[in-house]
């Protein structure tokens, strides 16, 4: 199969000012102006295979929306390179974006005023559908995300979730190869969030969209890819199928609980490991086969309030896998010489 | 593989902008109580500037100007400055400042298109309310008539439409600093002050000292104002005039527009070098 | 007194928020001073221009036009201090329900909506507005009085009462065009026609900027006293004038409120 996406050694520094607070610091910085560099994303290789669905995963500053953005050509890498749907993302023009879609999870692309369907016609003439494919597409579209008559009221009143999947629905009808989705269940509901990832995987299915998504939740990773790709702190951890990952580190789920009676530390060892204890909250960490069975016994044995059973967040994936915490990603980088990282597109 | 329509691009190129301007236009309908008020703000500085100028030429013309003289001339102003309006600074300092600005860069049409196409939806149907207004003052007031000659209305709306596009060129390219500084619609609003005078918006050109004209004349400012109403009201009458009026506008606009191109791409690619 | 103290307490509050708050923004500061500096070398040269042509405005003089400009200024000034980010804020807490959370405090809704939010620096407008009616003053070759300071004083704050109950009442009307995002865009159009004394309007925008919209007054009185104009009935007929606005509009205000809150919000 054809790839869609190749990334070769794709990094992104950008210089930062560095500048004492106070007045003192301020004349000081107009005077002599010093900078560190941040390496946000640093030499990260893979290749995507036409109509695959792989996720980027990562905590929140990890590198994945910058290296969205130069897979899309909003930005420039400050070395290597990358190919998308057979163009250069930076140099390929109008016949490149022709061929991507690229949605957000907290940026609006429809139009705020007016209903959705508004938003449809204008994408229809922007990327040139005809009117057969437009009323295919659209019909498609319209039943699978079970839009109905979401599209004919103003996009303001919708909630995020209808507006996320009419947002999909705008993003798709010029039936995009590659379709760019940056943090998309980010802020739904669990309903809509579900909704999503069977939407996805069955365009996917359709019409052999090549997806690459970015997310802190390993729940959409489950639902929709096999394949994911960890960063942290710009560089790439991991590439590979998710249920290695899964065997790598020891398979557990996090059971929440929120206590109605007082129950000490020692009794709830007896259930699972204990990763905090905040009466009335504590969280349990248990091997993942075994969460139901115990979650029964604590509902039976002790008082409980509330109790949900939830994937470790993906902070603690990579901490556990590979030893670090996202709280590097805050630290200092060695200072560098300060050299021109800003290169011209070729 | 998805079908791509083949047609010309000259088609695509129309249908985007047809699609854009109903947009733009639908998105207006909806604010239509707000606009009306930016109607009323609009007029109110040309109002004012007839009313002193009419109290002052009560005891005669004033440099050759008469009280309807300056009933014609503003009543001019208020509808070219209706038509050469200029906000796209702030959109693109505010989309550059919120991300908004990210998935037009990643839609196959470049971003002033939107732009264009969301002046043409505001300003004709608005220029069309001031004209009807003017109209309708006409019937009552003498002093705002003006003779019907097709011909010269002919050439006052292709004056005012080139001074649109330069004006439009002007606000845009200055907005598009926005991608090195959050100042940049400041130094749109410091074109505007010195237009106050340049322009023609406070009085008629030739009411200004004459080494001010001059250094105007070096510049836009008369030509996205001042000219076009001239030919509108009837001042400029002969062929001279004429030819610098529109050798100036096709000059300035062609000046714009390069600088549109300059900064555009160099901000674009710095943009895409240090992100929003 | 307590209540009164009390809005003291919570005013010298509010003061000392916004100045905490504004103080990040230094550069933020020389920019909006830079901007005053160059729109009041406009509005000087506007008035220059039409002094080339005609020897007095409306019968007043250059340097007393200038005065009233500084006035203008000073007035404005006043507005973008506390009027247009406090009250002026209004239609988008409405709409957002941020009026809520200001509703549900021991403190009048009017009060805590004008006076929360100050752009501090813009007192600078006042500043350079009042300096420059001094200047001018000085340059008239008039000789100043006591009851002349008086009455301006006098004058200056019915002028900003009046500018206030103005703007309350506009933003009263929030309540009902919740739609309408620039209503402070009516004030702003109409306030452009204070920059020059009433007199020098021809006799129909005359008869509407004395009796239909009364705005122009909010200058020209001020501007009258300093320079002797003013004759004494109608600087108490001013007060009265700012006594009933500010009644009216608060009348206004709660009537909107009122619908406001039992409507749900």
């Amino acid at each position: 199969m054809p790839t869609a996406i190749v990334a070769t050694g794709l990094s992104k520094t950008y210089d930062v000012k560095v500048r004492d607070p106070g007045i003192r610091g301020a004349l000081a910085a107009l005077a002599r102006p010093r900078y560190r560099q941040v390496r946000a994303v640093d030499d990260v290789s893979f290749a995507i295979e036409r109509g695959d669905a792989v996720a980027f995963l990562g905590p929140n500053g990890a590198g994945k929306t910058t290296t969205l953005k130069m897979l899309t050509g909003l930005l420039f890498p400050s070395s290597g390179r990358a190919q998308v749907a057979g163009c250069d993302p930076w140099t390929g023009g109008n016949a490149f974006r022709q061929r991507i879609a690229f949605v957000l999870g907290n940026k609006q692309q429809l139009l705020w005023d007016l209903p959705p369907e508004e938003t449809f016609r204008l994408n229809r003439a922007i990327y040139g559908v005809s009117a057969a494919d437009y009323t295919t597409r659209r019909a498609e579209l319209v039943e699978l995300l079970v839009l109905g008559d979401l599209i004919d009221k103003p996009a303001r009143q919708l909630s995020l979730g209808e507006r996320m999947k009419c947002e999909l629905a705008a993003a798709l009808l010029h039936q995009p190869e590659v379709l760019f989705l940056d943090e998309p269940t980010l802020g739904l509901d669990l309903e809509a969030q579900q909704t999503i990832r069977t939407f996805l995987g069955e365009y996917r299915r359709r019409h052999g969209a090549t997806i690459l998504l970015t997310s802190h939740y390993m729940a959409d990773v489950t639902a929709l890819a096999s394949r994911v790709l960890i960063i942290n702190r710009g560089r790439l951890l991991y590439d590979g199928e998710l249920s290695e990952l899964v065997a790598r580190i020891a398979p557990i789920k996090r059971i929440e609980l929120v206590l109605s009676e007082t129950v000490s530390r020692a009794r709830l060892e007896e259930y699972g490991t204990v990763a905090h204890y905040a009466p009335p909250r504590a969280t349990l960490e248990v091997p993942r086969e075994l969460a139901t069975a115990a979650s029964t016994r604590l509902l039976t044995d002790l008082e409980v309030a509330d109790l949900s059973i939830q994937d470790p967040p993906i902070e603690e994936v990579i901490r556990i896998a590979f030893g670090e915490t996202e709280h590097d990603v805050l630290a200092e980088p060695e200072p560098v010489a300060r050299t021109d990282v800003r290169r011209a597109p070729p | 593989m998805s079908r791509v329509a083949t047609r010309s691009a000259f088609a695509t190129f129309r249908d985007q902008y047809a699609e854009l301007m109903r947009s733009a236009f639908l998105i207006d309908l909806q604010y239509r109580a707000s606009i009306a008020i930016w109607l009323l703000w609009g007029i109110t500085e040309p109002i004012i500037s007839l009313g002193i100028w009419w109290s002052i030429a009560a005891g005669g013309a004033v440099d050759g100007y008469t009280r309807e003289d300056f009933a014609r001339y503003f009543f001019g102003v208020a509808l070219v400055n209706q038509a050469t309006l200029s906000w796209d600074a702030w959109n693109i300092d505010r989309w550059i400042r919120e991300g908004e600005m990210n998935f037009r860069l990643t839609r196959p049409i470049a971003p002033i298109h939107e732009a264009i196409a969301d002046n043409i939806a505001y300003k004709a149907p608005t220029a069309v309310i001031i004209l009807t207004a003017w109209i309708g003052a006409a019937t009552f007031w003498p002093a705002v008539r003006i003779p019907f000659e097709p011909g010269r209305w002919a050439l006052a709306i292709i004056a005012i439409v080139l001074a649109a596009a330069i004006r439009f060129l002007n606000g845009y390219a200055t907005g598009l600093l926005a991608f090195w500084t959050t100042r940049a619609t400041a130094l749109v609003e410091l074109q505007f002050g010195l237009s106050l005078f340049l322009s023609g918006r406070i009085a008629p050109l030739s009411l200004l000292p004459p080494q001010v004209v001059r250094a105007a004349e070096y510049l836009w400012f008369p030509y996205v104002l001042s000219f076009p109403v001239e030919v509108l009201t009837g001042t400029v009458t002969t062929g001279g005039q004429y030819a610098r009026g529109f050798g100036g506008q096709a000059i300035w606009l062609a000046i714009w527009l390069l600088l549109y191109l300059l900064v555009w791409t160099r901000g674009r690619r710095r943009y895409g070098a240090v992100g929003g | 007194m307590t209540g009164i103290r009390r809005a003291m307490i919570v005013l010298r509050a509010f003061w000392q928020l916004n100045w905490l708050e504004e103080l990040q923004y230094r550069g933020n500061f020389i920019a909006s001073l830079l901007g005053t500096v160059f729109w009041l070398l406009m509005a000087m040269l506007t008035v220059a221009l039409y002094f080339r042509h005609t020897p007095r405005l409306g019968g007043w003089e250059y340097w007393d036009v200038v005065v009233l400009l500084g006035i203008f200024n000073a007035l404005a000034g006043v507005v973008e201090t506390v009027l247009r980010p406090g009250i002026g804020h209004l239609p988008t807490d409405v709409r957002s329900g941020a009026l809520d959370l200001v509703l549900v405090r021991p403190v009048d809704a009017q009060f805590y909506v004008s006076f929360r939010r100050l752009d501090v620096w813009r007192l600078a407008d006042v500043v350079l507005g009042l300096a420059l009616s001094g200047y001018a003053f000085a340059q008239s070759g008039r000789t100043v009085s006591a009851w002349a300071l008086i009455a301006f004083a006098v004058t200056f704050a019915v002028a900003i009462a009046v500018v206030y109950a103005i703007w309350v009442t506009l933003m009263s009307l929030a309540f009902w065009f919740v739609a309408v995002e620039n209503m402070s865009a009516l004030f702003d159009a109409v306030f452009e026609a204070a920059r020059y004394p009433v007199s020098a309007y021809p006799g129909a925008l005359r008869f509407l900027f004395v009796y239909l919209i009364p705005i122009a007054w909010t200058t020209t009185i001020p501007a009258s006293a300093l320079t002797g104009r003013l004759n004494p009935s109608l600087a108490l007929w001013a007060m009265g004038v700012g006594i009933v606005a500010l009644g009216a509009s608060r009348l206004l205000w709660r009537v909107a409120l009122k619908r406001y809150t039992s409507a749900g919000g």
